[in-house]
């Protein structure tokens, strides 16, 4: 990552002295077991219908010719993040040497501003119940692992990826994994147009899962008795 | 498809838009309250708006709080310790807070009946009482991955809805008072007026968007959500209200009356697609 792209003072990567985590996630390499999914799952006990990290998919083409396109997604721990500027009580904060996005549970008011804020959807409210732990009804998120990463293993879904789809590690070391994938590779970021300096890498993404298209809000009626299952279960 | 589905939830519910309804209507009793003690034709409506104008504040508060998961701990958005400046919410906590003291400082000189405090306090009242749609306005214009919330004239928008609901109770207020009629029927006007042009103007660069913007536009004016934005909304809550202000009939007080319903329940209407619509394409991807 150059230092060129940094813009405003919030921002860490290139910034010497200072370590900047990222996630590079190799779509060629994902093959759509969501044991990504099922790892966050169980190191966190994130309750049924929300998750930190999810995978959803497109089937792309026309029969005979369709193949499913696998978008890996979690919280970007964007550079320059919204949902930080967004909290009116500083719930939501940046780790400066890491670039960690965390959220205070217990002083999130729950006022679902920073969810407002994300563009990424990957903030959500917690259930109020919960069994075998007290944090409930506030806003949670995927943290990078932040007890993981400072202990020196890498996040749970890293961990578990069976075919080394996502890559974790510091942007600011020119000698990491990540630095040498998004050096030598062509990648992107979603929704660059925010301005939040996403430091999630998509290498081979295609555009058809990246970008809002026209059934973005034509629901496919096979969905709806999930959907109404999801909506029962958070009283909406 | 459907053998794994994600679903996510809109941020904010129905609750909210209501809050912006009833804090629009106690900003725009606020204004009329200040009004009051610059123009004569409104002296009838400065105790009734003044206090209207504090319930609903009550009610709004109340509301807010009930909205939040975490509702005990609304006195952490006061707590010097944790506001976060560069939250508009942050903002207009205060806002809410310094508006509730003043409100409650202005209605006890209105008890008391001394004119040079009261018409200052008024005047303090209704600036902070601009503060409330400018925040909620602003509290949307900030999120920049949404369209038509991120538009730097939505607290200009909120703030014509507040005169323009505020104006309409005042007048199902006023009953037969011909001279606080006339005045209101020009609030009215003037106010619905900037509102439909707002909207002509927010809907119209929405279209020409980017994909998203695109989307929402055909969210906003296709189905359910069409039929509340553009058929309530737009038609029932601003179009006819404007034409029936300008036509005879809304010189008399029936058609004023008329007016001002169909103005609350437009802008009700406005507030709800505004809030909940642009949230819609954000949940599916």
């Amino acid at each position: 990552m150059s230092e060129e792209l940094r813009v405003s003072a919030i921002e860490t990567r290139g910034k010497p002295g200072l370590k900047r985590y990222a996630m590079v996630v190799d779509v060629r390499r994902c093959i759509g077991c969501m044991a990504c999914q099922v790892a966050c799952k169980a190191e966190y006990d994130t309750p049924l219908g929300v998750n930190r990290t999810w995978v959803p998919y497109k089937v792309i083409g026309k029969y005979p010719t369709v193949r499913k396109a696998f978008l890996p997604r979690l919280c970007n721990h964007c550079d320059d993040a919204p949902c930080v500027r967004n909290c009116p009580v500083e719930a939501t904060y940046k780790v400066e040497d890491g670039g960690f996005i965390l959220q205070r549970y217990e002083r999130c008011i729950g006022c679902r501003s920073c969810m407002a804020a994300c563009p990424y959807n990957a903030r959500f409210m917690l259930p109020s119940h919960r069994t075998y732990t007290p944090i409930t009804n506030v806003v949670d998120k995927c943290t990078f692992c932040f007890h993981r990463v400072t202990q020196n293993l890498v996040p749970a879904c890293v961990q578990t990826c069976i075919g080394r789809s996502r890559v974790f590690g510091d942007l600011n070391d020119p000698n990491s994994e990540v630095s040498y994938l998004v050096a030598r590779n062509a990648t992107q970021v979603l929704r660059p147009e925010e301005g939040t300096k996403p430091h999630v890498f998509y290498i081979g993404a295609d555009r058809n899962a990246t970008e809002f298209g026209r059934d973005a809000y034509r629901k496919p009626e096979v969905m709806e008795p999930e959907r109404s299952a999801f909506k029962r279960h958070f009283n909406l | 498809m459907g053998d794994y589905t994600w679903f996510h939830d809109v941020s904010w519910h129905a609750t909210y838009a209501v809050y912006f309804f009833v804090i629009g209507i106690c900003a725009g009793l606020s204004f009329l309250s200040y009004g009051s003690w610059l123009a004569p034709a409104l002296r009838p409506l400065r105790e009734k708006a003044a206090y209207g104008s504090f319930a609903l504040l009550a009610l709004g508060g109340l509301l807010l709080i009930a909205d939040l998961s975490q509702p005990l701990r609304f006195l952490n958005v006061v707590n010097p310790a944790y506001l976060n400046f560069t939250s508009p919410l942050a903002w207009g906590a205060l806002n809410i807070v310094f508006f509730g003291i003043a409100s409650v400082l202005y209605l006890l000189e209105l008890k008391k009946g001394d004119e040079g405090r009261g018409k200052l306090l008024a005047t303090v009242v209704a600036l902070l009482a601009l503060g409330l749609p400018v925040y909620t306005g602003y509290d949307l214009a900030v999120h920049q991955s949404r369209p038509v919330w991120n538009t730097p004239i939505m607290p200009v928008l909120f703030v014509a809805l507040a005169v323009a609901s505020g104006s309409a109770v005042g007048s199902l207020l006023a009953g037969a008072n011909d001279a606080a009629q006339k005045l209101l029927r020009e609030y009215m006007l003037w106010s619905v007026g900037a509102v439909g042009v707002i909207l002509i103007s927010i809907l119209g660069t929405t279209n020409y968007g980017g994909s998203a913007q695109e989307l929402t536009y055909i969210v906003m004016t296709t189905g359910t959500m069409g039929l509340i934005f553009v058929g309530i909304g737009i038609i029932a809550g601003t179009a006819a209200p404007v034409a029936l202000l300008l036509a005879p009939m809304g010189r008399q007080q029936n058609g004023l009356m008329l007016s001002a319903l169909l103005i609350l329940v437009g802008s009700a209407a406005l507030r709800y697609a505004l809030l909940m619509a642009p949230q819609q394409l954000q949940t599916l991807y």
